[in-house]
């Protein structure tokens, strides 16, 4: 059921994240059920002089950092994708790529249709705030023959919340590609951090007004397994970025995998094993 | 009883039996959960008043007999990693906790045969005489029964005379999960069994001193024996009515001989909302951010929580098994008003002391809790000399040289 104005405007301002939460839950069951996706991500640098090394259990290698030219770049997207394994490589921020193609003096489109003849299969994330032309780019990434891995944002920690996810709606209306949405910032000020009501509350409205995109999405690593797991409570439905490095130094119970999958059984929700291009692996 | 049925009697402020309570304990959503306990805390506390302390958790020995199996702190007696503090080196304490408003010390250690009652008589003599009004909140009840055994009086009398010395309060540690089954694994029987634990306690609310209560959960446990330990809490508040506060906490597992993994967020959102509906004659229930973090603990207020605990300014043992979060008042605080709640200073008895000390005068930053001793430092203080040792490594370091 849609949310008017009104309850709109009362929700934003409520302290009451129960009863929030709580609608967006059903929201949230309505769409997915109890069933609730994570990936398993190797990060890899953007930096030449990095090694790459890709775990086995890794379902994405994402290509992280700003990349400095076009060339390294595209030599960097080579080198990834024949490590990878067969696993989607995906990599950059669309904002980035904006910037990049400037500084080459080449289309955006030009520069990601370049990608993707090197192997890049999405573009890791376009972060709303920081796009010049969100609208525009994001259907470069499309008309290039790339897909979008999810829309995030990087900052906004003080943003109309309502304003926001009003935009990332009728962006979506617009583009219709966008997969996932991460709602809680990138870029977390330490000194001020977010606190345990901004973030559920964040979460939880962005289930309520952002309809239209399928997935609410937590990064794992970025939020932390207790904040995340809470998350999944109140609206999201994807986790992001968890670790594909399978170190069982802890102990078999403590390993990547069996986290993840625990801490989602106890928020009483199904886990699904996904891969890079939001496809689920059949065990 | 469905859910819906419990949830209309926890709404007309009826008692939960041990039945009601482990069905919403397991079938009902989080949210609901988290509604209910919302109910509780608002019918209880409807000032819309979250509380703090600012005091310092203070180690005073990280040499201990017990073993327990889900402890990282402890050092076996012996061990050149154990440690003892100087009456000067807590004095520099607590001059550092009354500089940024701190009103208390929570004073717990290991179990360590060296260290007689004379000396903890001494200790908070020492203290009371340079801060009266400074408060003691000392030795939970384990340790209050390894000072009868080692002095080989009964526990009314060990308590008078640490009240006698100083004593103002008692705090709720070592209560784990207060089943013997439970006990036994954990290999923490033998400090405390679960009707000695509530027998301090007993003896303390009948002395006139006030306690907390907690329980760590999270390790080797059932359900049913998370609510036998609520229940049999609630039995003696009933009792007594002694208890100020319940906070409960998730075992840490790391550098612990038991291992395994911790207990999530969601698991303790709901641990606490059942702790807010069963308890219902706590007043007080706290919000654990030294094992949650931030978030979570300010999560807590919306699951039944009315405290955010304490600022701390020192922590030693869920950091020895992992757990580093920190939070000094101004971000208590900025956490209290952003869930929507007015931030009060209290004491231990819950007695509002004023509005944050910060506000008043500047405080400095604490942006990481401090530690017992800087590492490596594990020099004998001067005092220990007065006092005899029991084992063969205590009666050695106490040997002057010539």
């Amino acid at each position: 059921m849609p949310v008017t104005d009104a309850e709109l405007a009362a929700l934003v301002h409520s302290h009451d994240i129960i009863d929030i939460g709580i609608r967006a839950d059903d929201a949230r069951r309505r769409r997915h059920g109890a069933r609730t996706t994570f990936v398993r991500v190797a990060d890899v640098p953007s930096d030449l002089a990095a090694d790459v090394r890709v775990p086995p259990a890794a379902r994405e290698v994402r290509i992280v950092g700003t990349p400095p030219s076009k060339a390294a770049a595209l030599e960097r997207i080579r080198a990834v994708v024949s490590a990878a394994g067969g696993a989607a490589v995906t990599g950059f921020s669309l904002a980035d790529l904006e910037q990049l193609a400037a500084r080459e003096q080449v289309t955006l489109r030009a520069l990601l249709e370049d990608m993707r003849a090197a192997g890049l299969e999405l573009v890791a994330e376009a972060p709303i705030d920081r796009l010049q032309n969100p609208r525009r780019s994001i259907e470069q990434v499309n008309i290039a023959g790339l897909a979008l891995a999810r829309l995030t944002v990087h900052r906004l920690e003080s943003a109309d919340l309502a304003a926001l996810f009003h935009e990332v709606t009728a962006l979506q209306e617009w583009v219709a590609v966008i997969r996932a949405f991460a709602p809680l910032p990138r870029t977390i000020n330490r000194s001020v951090p977010t606190t345990g009501f901004d973030d559920v509350k964040r979460i939880a409205l962005a289930r309520l007004l952002v309809t239209n995109i399928p997935s609410i999405q937590v990064d794992w690593s970025l939020y932390g397994p207790k904040l995340a797991q809470v998350a999944l409570t109140v609206g999201a439905d994807d986790l992001d970025a968890v670790s594909a490095v399978d170190d069982l130094s802890e102990g078999r119970r403590r390993a990547p995998l069996e986290e993840i999958q625990r801490n989602i059984r106890a928020a009483g929700l199904d886990p699904v094993e996904r891969d890079g291009r939001f496809e689920p692996i059949a065990r | 009883m469905i859910v819906q049925e419990i949830s209309a009697k926890v709404r007309a402020g009826e008692r939960l039996d041990a039945g009601d309570a482990l069905v919403l304990y397991r079938s009902a959503p989080t949210g609901l959960l988290g509604r209910l306990a919302d109910e509780v805390r608002a019918r209880k506390h409807p000032g819309r008043v979250v509380t703090y302390i600012i005091d310092r958790n203070v180690n005073y020995t990280n040499v201990c007999v017990a073993q327990c199996n889900f402890c990282a702190f402890y050092r076996l007696v012996g061990s050149p990693e154990g440690y003892v503090l100087g009456f000067d080196e807590l004095f520099e304490k607590i001059d550092e906790t009354i500089a940024v408003g701190g009103v208390q010390v929570l004073l717990q250690g290991g179990h360590n045969p060296d260290l007689p009652l004379a000396w903890y008589e001494d200790l908070f003599r020492a203290v009371k005489a340079r801060y009266p009004s400074f408060k003691l909140h000392a030795l939970s009840p384990p340790e209050v029964i390894h000072l009868s055994r080692l002095s080989q009086l009964p526990v009314p009398q060990v308590l008078d005379r640490l009240i006698a010395a100083g004593l103002d309060s008692v705090p709720g540690g070592g209560a784990e999960i207060l089943v013997d089954r439970v006990r036994r694994l954990l290999h923490c029987y033998g400090k405390a069994s679960a009707d000695e634990w509530l027998d301090v306690m007993r003896q303390a609310h009948r002395a006139g001193l006030r306690t907390t209560a907690t329980m760590m959960y999270g390790t080797v446990e059932t359900d049913e024996e998370r609510l036998e330990h609520l229940l049999r809490l609630r039995a003696l508040q009933d009792e007594t009515g002694g208890f100020t506060a319940f906070i409960t906490w998730s075992y840490q597992p790391d550098h612990t001989e038991l291992a395994g993994s911790e207990a999530t967020g969601v698991d303790y959102l709901r641990t606490l909302a059942l702790s807010r509906i069963v308890l219902d004659n706590f007043d007080n229930l706290q919000a654990s951010w030294v094992t949650q973090g931030g978030k979570v603990g300010q999560l807590s207020l919306a699951y039944g929580a009315n405290d955010m605990g304490s600022v701390m300014i020192e922590e030693n043992v869920v950091r020895a098994a992992g757990a580093s979060y920190c939070m000094d008042e101004v971000e208590i605080v900025r956490n209290i008003e952003d869930a929507g709640f007015c931030a009060k200073r209290r004491n231990m008895h819950y007695d509002v002391l004023g509005d944050p000390v910060f506000r008043e005068r500047d405080v400095p930053r604490m942006l990481e809790l401090a530690v017992a001793r800087d590492e490596g430092g594990t020099s004998l203080p001067q005092e220990l000399l007065n006092y005899p040792a029991r084992s063969r490594s205590g009666r050695r370091l106490r040997v002057i040289p010539n």
